[in-house]
């Protein structure tokens, strides 16, 4: 079945059961992913799937499913299902009907381009990464490939109605030049002309060289560049607690603070699913509303949370186009530039220190923003605006809020990031943030 | 169904394959959310394919489709051939299965209480009463939860396993799962935050035996008497007493994941990271003869519960930590073959379109033989951390960090007062070391271990007794 008679035939099976709301959306995609470790090829993985959702909300009463039987029968038998559970569940107390239709998408959104899942390609492609970053240095190299096409259908009992081609690809690599000097990069695109597997493996490469020989670090507080994959992982949990679910939910920072400064001037994010061509670009969101560029902070100041038609009618605005059919989401965050190269925010810090990543960023208390993260891979102590040693063994254990109000600048260089860690495509400069808290395990 | 696995196999041998696998996996959840005691979604969800695995000429590959016509198949596995292909010739390292004790049977888990028994609207009810049971607890103590986030999840997994060495596996394992999340607040001592996890690989008797509710009420007390009791932690030294649910996490991340050995070949450096033990640690004394960490799959109800894993091996207990030293890492037959030893049933996948890669499923500390009152005793000063909020640790599995949520300080032999926030930073040889008693209560906790790209959320128990730790410096609040 073609996944335009998916989405008519589950329609009609949900309408003909009385229903006032549906969506029905069918994602398929067809992708390869190439794993590596000690440079060499641990295993490709070749994934072909098809996958029908359903969402209905009855004035109120709300259910959903993912149909794996695409039959005639497999669907009807889902979409039945579906109807009668929202009718047997609870209302809610807000009900916000879909949006009506129908709609205008931009063009350019709705794709068209693919992206080569050959593994006579992508196999170069690792080799190639692999070899820059031995260039530099590296023993080791280790990460993933991914190189996706997929195509998005969506339908709605409102009359939206659009078709999306989605094309990506994404490495992520480590390179090691002894069991604890290393360094992460990632070349991350919407489109192969964009990709840039060579220079992912020269700059992890370059880095594991530059922290061969770190000693220790010492706690205390410092001022800290952070790079782009440090700070964009900061920039996600933005993301992730400007979703009015997590407002509502006590999942967010940034909860009752619309209006106020949760920042320093010089940090404004934006949500943009529309920057053609980029890999979370998205013509609709999953109410079927065309998507739009969204200010999350502007000049350090919350401009307001991502919603959804039923958060948005409780928090009594409107809908930013970001749902989420339960959960409103950012598509594609953008981080705006700053003036100067990273080279001068070192050059600016007397006593700090460079961390290029980090992982297992952790919560005491999401509602506070205190949590503590790990710094991974290369780490350098500044003195004097230099790179003076490089040094591990520490651990970021601060607050959000005081992180993003102790801001000092942000560099102009951006790249885009998007691994294990930082799960929304971010557009990210470097940062140096004033006075972070670092930590260290006693023996 | 059997025959399209078969179908696909003989494909991949026919076409050079050295070695081939095919599963078919199914897994069906049923969830059931409730935010601020409102009704969100209802939902159901299908996960159900197929998925292949080939080693062509030392090159590995694998595929997956939920598009089950022979036509389908046919083309993934090709794909997937082709992959290997590509792989093998690029590799200098050729990649080949251990031996292992390869299993023909079947496993079933039969549910007393089917979850189709249970329809949606007496989950969601037991959900809001659970919910009001929680509010109300709190209110009596002057706290109000205004974050409060509860799922339901039942889960029905079904796999059939064959591969070219002779397995051949069916199971149907039902399972349980309860996820909360509830913010505590108080106007002038602020907020405090809890996320607990149970599950368990049982019909819906589990949730039942759980007393949602009454366990709902009981944490929402513990929250309010935290936000108006306790006390700021200080920097300080002293003994520790960690509670289970401390220990669990400890057992899974401590030990667990640094005795993965597809961490210490390095499989998996870019993303969940490598581990502090090395290809040569087995017999590395890491802590005090207290310490027994055991890592068994076997256990009946148990959220990691399996007897056979996804290449076909016979599942058994395993000990990662034995008085103190190094005993075993965890191996699928891949990491058994590339250091000499034999699979011991570590490989698990998520879902159908997953490889599987080495895995915990219920890793514990061993109970020891004395009681809880028995380990207080024994401290003159020091401070009992029931159990967590905030925690990490490196990619090494080397440093980590526990931040106490409900904890109290001990002084000459007796629980004084509440504490918060009290954080225990260490290294893992010195936690390990550290411990000198663990007592012979054993308790274990749910949760979701996230390894793999892609990521693969695994369904794991954490736990054991409470342990007592001597001569810890303990960090203030964070």
């Amino acid at each position: 079945m073609r996944a335009e008679d998916i989405c008519q035939s589950v329609l009609r099976t949900c309408k003909a059961q009385g229903v006032s709301d549906v969506v029905v959306s069918v994602a398929q995609s067809e992708g390869l992913m190439v794993r590596f470790s000690n440079n060499e090829i641990t295993t490709v993985n070749a994934l072909s799937d098809v996958t029908a959702s359903i969402f209905v909300n009855d004035n109120g009463r709300k259910s959903g499913a993912n149909a794996a039987d695409l039959s005639k029968k497999g669907l009807e038998k889902a979409a039945k299902k579906v109807v009668e559970m929202a009718k047997r569940a609870p209302a809610a107390p807000t009900y916000a009907p879909l949006p009506q239709g129908p709609f205008t998408y931009d063009p350019k959104l709705l794709g068209g381009g693919q992206v080569t899942t050959d593994p006579k390609v992508l196999v170069p492609y690792v080799k190639e990464a692999i070899e820059a970053a031995q260039r530099e240095g590296a023993q080791r190299v280790a990460g993933s490939l991914v190189s996706d096409n997929g195509k998005l259908t969506i339908q709605t009992s409102n009359g939206a109605f659009g078709v999306m081609m989605r094309s990506a690809i994404e490495l992520s690599l480590r390179a090691f030049c002894s069991e604890t000097a290393s360094g992460h990069s990632v070349s991350v695109a919407g489109k192969e002309a964009d990709f840039r597997p060579a220079e992912a493996g020269t700059e992890a490469g370059r880095l594991a060289k530059m922290s061969l020989g770190a000693a220790d670090g010492e706690p205390g507080e410092y001022d800290a560049v952070l790079g782009p994959l440090v700070f964009a992982g900061l920039v996600n949990q933005v993301g992730r607690a400007s979703s009015a679910f997590s407002v509502e939910a006590g999942l967010s920072f940034l909860a009752d603070k619309v209006g106020q400064r949760v920042a320093s001037e010089c940090l404004s994010i934006v949500d943009d699913p529309t920057l053609e061509g980029t890999y979370g670009s998205m013509p609709f969101d999953a109410e079927g509303l065309p998507t739009r560029r969204n200010t999350i902070i502007d000049g350090g100041v919350l401009k307001g949370y991502l919603h959804n038609s039923t958060t948005a009618k409780k928090f009594g605005t409107a809908t930013t186009a970001n749902a989420g059919l339960v959960a409103p989401r950012p598509f594609n965050l953008v981080v705006e530039p700053g003036q100067r190269s990273l080279e001068d925010l070192i050059s600016s810090v007397e006593r700090g220190i460079y961390v290029t990543n980090d992982w297992y960023l952790r919560y005491q208390n999401y509602k506070t923003g205190d949590f503590s993260t790990i710094p991974r891979d290369a780490m350098f102590l500044i003195e004097g605006g230099k790179l003076v040693r490089p040094i591990k063994e520490l651990r970021i254990s601060d607050n959000l809020l005081r992180m993003f109000s102790s801001i000092k600048d942000i560099a102009k260089e951006r790249s885009w990031v998007r691994w294990w860690e930082v799960e929304v495509p971010t557009l990210c400069p470097a940062a140096l943030v004033g006075k972070v808290r670092f930590t260290k395990s006693r023996r | 169904m059997e025959d399209h696995l078969e179908f696909a196999m003989s494909l991949a041998l026919a076409q050079g394959a050295s070695y081939a696998e095919a599963r078919f996996q199914s897994d069906y959840y049923e969830s059931n959310l409730l935010k601020n005691g409102e009704p969100e979604v209802a939902s159901f969800e299908t996960r159900r394919g197929m998925a292949f695995r080939a080693i062509v000429n030392g090159g590995m590959a694998f595929g997956a489709t939920n598009q089950l016509t022979k036509k389908d198949i046919r083309a993934v596995v090709k794909r997937m051939l082709t992959s290997a292909k590509q792989a093998g010739r690029a590799n200098k390292v050729p990649i080949a299965m251990g031996k292992a004790e390869l299993g023909q049977g079947r496993v079933e888990v039969k549910p007393r209480v089917p979850f189709d028994a249970v329809n949606m609207d007496s989950r969601i009810e037991l959900l809001r009463e659970a919910d009001a049971a929680a509010v109300s607890a709190a209110e009596r103590m002057g706290v109000r939860l205004p974050g409060r986030y509860l799922s339901l999840d039942t889960i029905i997994t079904e796999k059939t396993i064959i591969n070219s060495d002779g397995a051949k596996v069916y199971s149907k394992i039902p399972r349980v799962a309860l996820d909360t999340f509830i913010t505590a607040f108080h106007p002038e001592r602020g907020s405090v935050q809890r996320m607990y996890n149970l599950g368990e690989s049982t019909g819906w008797e589990g949730i039942e035996r759980w007393d949602v509710p009454k366990l709902l009420s009981e944490e929402a007390e513990s929250l309010a008497n935290i936000l108006l009791k306790a006390e700021a932690a200080k920097e300080e030294q002293g003994d520790v007493i960690l509670g289970p649910e401390v220990v669990g996490i400890v057992s899974h991340e401590s030990s667990g994941h640094p005795g993965e050995a597809d961490r210490i070949l390095g499989r998996e450096a870019a993303q969940a990271g490598e581990a502090y033990l090395q290809r040569d640690s087995l017999g590395l004394k890491v802590g005090s003869e207290a310490v027994n960490v055991v890592e068994d799959p076997t256990i009946p109800r148990s959220f990691g519960y399996y007897l056979y894993d996804d290449e076909g091996v016979k599942a058994r207990k395993r000990y990662l930590i034995k008085e103190g030293r190094i005993s075993e890492f965890l191996h699928n037959r891949s990491t058994a073959y590339s250091m000499g030893a034999e699979s011991n049933a570590s490989s698990r996948s998520m879902a159908f379109n997953r490889e599987p890669i080495v895995r915990m499923a219920n890793t514990f500390v061993e109970p020891g033989d004395l009681s809880f009152e028995e380990l207080i005793e024994g401290v003159a000063f020091g401070v009992y951390i029931k159990n967590f909020m905030e925690w990490n640790i490196d990619d090494r599995r080397y440093n980590q960090r526990y931040v106490g949520l409900e904890a109290y300080r001990i002084e000459d032999g007796e629980l004084r007062g509440r504490l918060r926030n009290p954080v225990l930073e260490m290294t893992t040889p010195g936690l390990w070391s550290a411990v000198d008693a663990a007592g012979k209560d054993l308790k274990f906790t749910a949760a979701y271990c996230g390894k793999g790209d892609p990521m693969q959320a695994i369904p794991v128990w954490t736990g054991g007794p409470h342990i007592r730790l001597r001569g810890i410096r303990l960090g203030g609040i964070a």
